[in-house]
């Protein structure tokens, strides 16, 4: 109950930034009815979901200040476990999701108890490794498709137990009701025990030591609940794209998008990788449609995507949201 | 039984011996000083108690306990604090964060520790302090947050990394009060590190002297300063023998 309560406490949040939430609340909750095409909703559909991911990631990579470069694996697990067990076994989607992020935190754990040994530019080199080998088992396991993938079984009619939708209506309701989930997790977190600490051992990890934390456990738990949390934004893919393969779900440049979403938003921040997200995905989408079928321009919008990163990262380490901040305070 | 005891404790990095063979107690409620010329080794023993490096040899009794090669969060956990000579500043958390994450060792309520990091900060006199971030601090004012979040953790023993170094006079004095009401009021056996002789000899009950990794003397602080061997080691020969 008391967890409960601090999740949906945002009373130390400034005026401005409530006011913000609930008119972008309001916004979420309308938008399928004010009549945008299906092309800006599968956009909107996947802000939430870069949001999501990015939430996750902010756990261990924000507060925890690990440049973890690897959440794609687990985007994998939670996919793959979902359509597989739907293609095999029948099951609803309601019960293989959970399982998929029960079989990510039980994955992170084993990966995650001899990965956090390293750390910095160690750690993360050894992030994107780890994901890159699961990637290629995946691509060369034919019992899971190989590099061809799984094809989740089409159902004739609507079936919400396996999440098979006409409309984009409701994967968007569904998606968007699992980011106010995040959301108001991550309002609690940022203010328990753990957010606390691992705030302390981005600062200053001897220190942290010195203060009865166990560095190593708090990483590992932080790292668990970010790939919890890209696992069931995983399930979410294999049902709303109803195909996947290692490219699509394992790639290191999902590993990426995701880890760079956060940081330009702003890292430790509860606003921070939605901000990100608002941001990137739109300007991938937008830009890869209308610059990539232009013959000459194909890539130009990696390289925008490039340049705003460098600007942002060169004049605010702490990201966009970091910019906003800086500029309330000098008032 | 000793409250900390340190037997035969050796510690070489590869070829080099830091510390050689140091054994002593200190009992509970003491101040303690240890000293030494740069290079003695004094750090070295800190983090070989502390739990930063693991001996190479010998034992080190805490209550009774062997902690011998714990972990630094796992001699915290048992009752030893400490602090840092020099700490790293960010602007990361502010000064009341800063102490609240030494009271979640022991708290996992948010508020709890919230009250238990403002009474230590007012304890301590920088509660006016409360909000601004370390970088944003004097130093003197940074090793009081150093202090107060060790403190935060209850420690029954609070290892002090030289403390006073940086401070100038007023502030030295200032830190030796705090030490000497946090050893009376909290009950917290101090041990301490320092270059400040003065400082040192003032507020130690008990001095113990590394030089060159070995333990060359220990007592009162008037019997040490008139010790030929401490002499020897801080100002050389010429002057042990002219005394």
């Amino acid at each position: 109950m008391e967890k409960i309560k601090e999740a949906l406490d945002f009373s130390d949040f400034s005026k401005a930034e409530k006011i913000g939430f609930i008119i972008f609340s309001i916004f979420l909750l309308i938008f399928p009815w004010i009549g945008a095409g299906s092309f800006v909703k599968a956009v909107m559909i996947q802000f939430l979901l870069f949001s999501l991911f990015g939430m996750g990631w902010n756990t261990i990579g924000g507060y925890g200040g690990q440049v973890e470069l690897g959440k794609a694996q687990y985007v994998g697990i939670g996919a793959y476990t979902v359509a597989l067990m739907m293609l095999w076994w029948k099951v609803p989607f309601w019960v293989s999701m959970p399982i998929g992020a029960l079989i990510a935190i039980g994955y992170s754990f084993i990966i995650g108890y001899p990965l956090f040994r390293l750390k910095g530019h160690y750690f993360a080199i050894a992030t994107i490794c780890t994901s890159l080998v699961l990637q290629d088992i995946f691509t060369n396991w034919k019992l899971v498709g190989a590099a061809k993938g799984v094809e989740l079984p089409i159902h004739d009619h609507p079936d919400f137990l396996y999440m098979q939708f006409k409309s984009d209506t409701y994967y968007y309701y569904f998606i968007m009701a699992l980011f106010y989930i995040a959301v108001f997790y991550m309002n609690w977190f940022r203010k328990s025990k753990l957010g606390y600490q691992l705030r302390m051992i981005k600062d200053d990890e001897d220190a942290a030591e010195s203060l009865g934390i166990d560095i190593r456990w708090c990483k590992i738990k932080a790292y668990s609940i970010a790939s919890a949390f890209v696992a069931v934004g995983g399930g979410f893919m294999a049902v709303y794209n109803l195909y996947i393969d290692p490219q699509s779900v394992m790639d290191l440049d999902l590993s990426i998008k995701i880890a760079l979403m956060a940081m330009l938003g702003g890292a430790a921040s509860l606003w921070g990788p939605i901000i990100g997200a608002a941001f990137l995905v739109p300007l991938d989408r937008f830009l890869g449609s209308w610059l990539g079928g232009h013959k000459g321009l194909i890539g130009l919008d990696f390289m925008i995507y490039a340049m705003m990163i460098m600007i942002v990262s060169a004049y605010q380490p702490r990201g966009i949201w970091g910019i906003i901040e800086q500029f309330r305070k000098k008032r | 039984m000793a409250f900390l005891e340190i037997i035969n404790v050796m510690k070489d990095f590869g070829g080099l011996v830091a510390n050689n063979n140091i054994s002593f107690m200190i009992e509970q409620g003491e101040i303690i000083g240890l000293i030494g010329p740069n290079g003695a080794g004094k750090t070295t023993l800190f983090n070989c108690i502390v739990g930063y490096h693991k001996p190479s040899s010998g034992k080190i009794i805490f209550k009774g306990k062997d902690i011998t090669g714990f972990k630094p969060f796992q001699t915290n956990v048992e009752g030893i604090g400490r602090t840092f000579q020099i700490m790293k500043v960010t602007a990361g958390m502010t000064v009341l964060e800063n102490v609240m994450v030494g009271a979640f060792c022991r708290i996992d309520d948010r508020h709890t520790s919230r009250k238990e990091a403002s009474q230590i900060l007012d304890f301590l006199g920088i509660a006016s302090v409360k909000d601004y971030y370390l970088n944003e601090l004097p130093i003197a004012s940074q090793r009081k947050v150093g202090l107060a979040r060790a403190l935060a953790t209850k420690p029954e023993l609070l290892m002090l990394d030289e403390v006073a170094s940086g401070l100038n006079q007023r502030e030295t004095e200032e830190i030796v009060g705090l030490l000497r009401r946090i050893n009376k009021e909290e009950k917290v056996t101090l041990f301490l590190i320092e270059h400040i002789m003065e400082m040192v000899m003032s507020v130690s009950q008990r001095v113990i002297v590394l030089d060159a990794g070995e333990k060359i003397a220990e007592g009162l602080p008037g019997e040490i300063v008139k010790n030929p061997e401490v002499i020897k080691a801080y100002l050389g020969e010429k002057y042990a023998k002219g005394h």
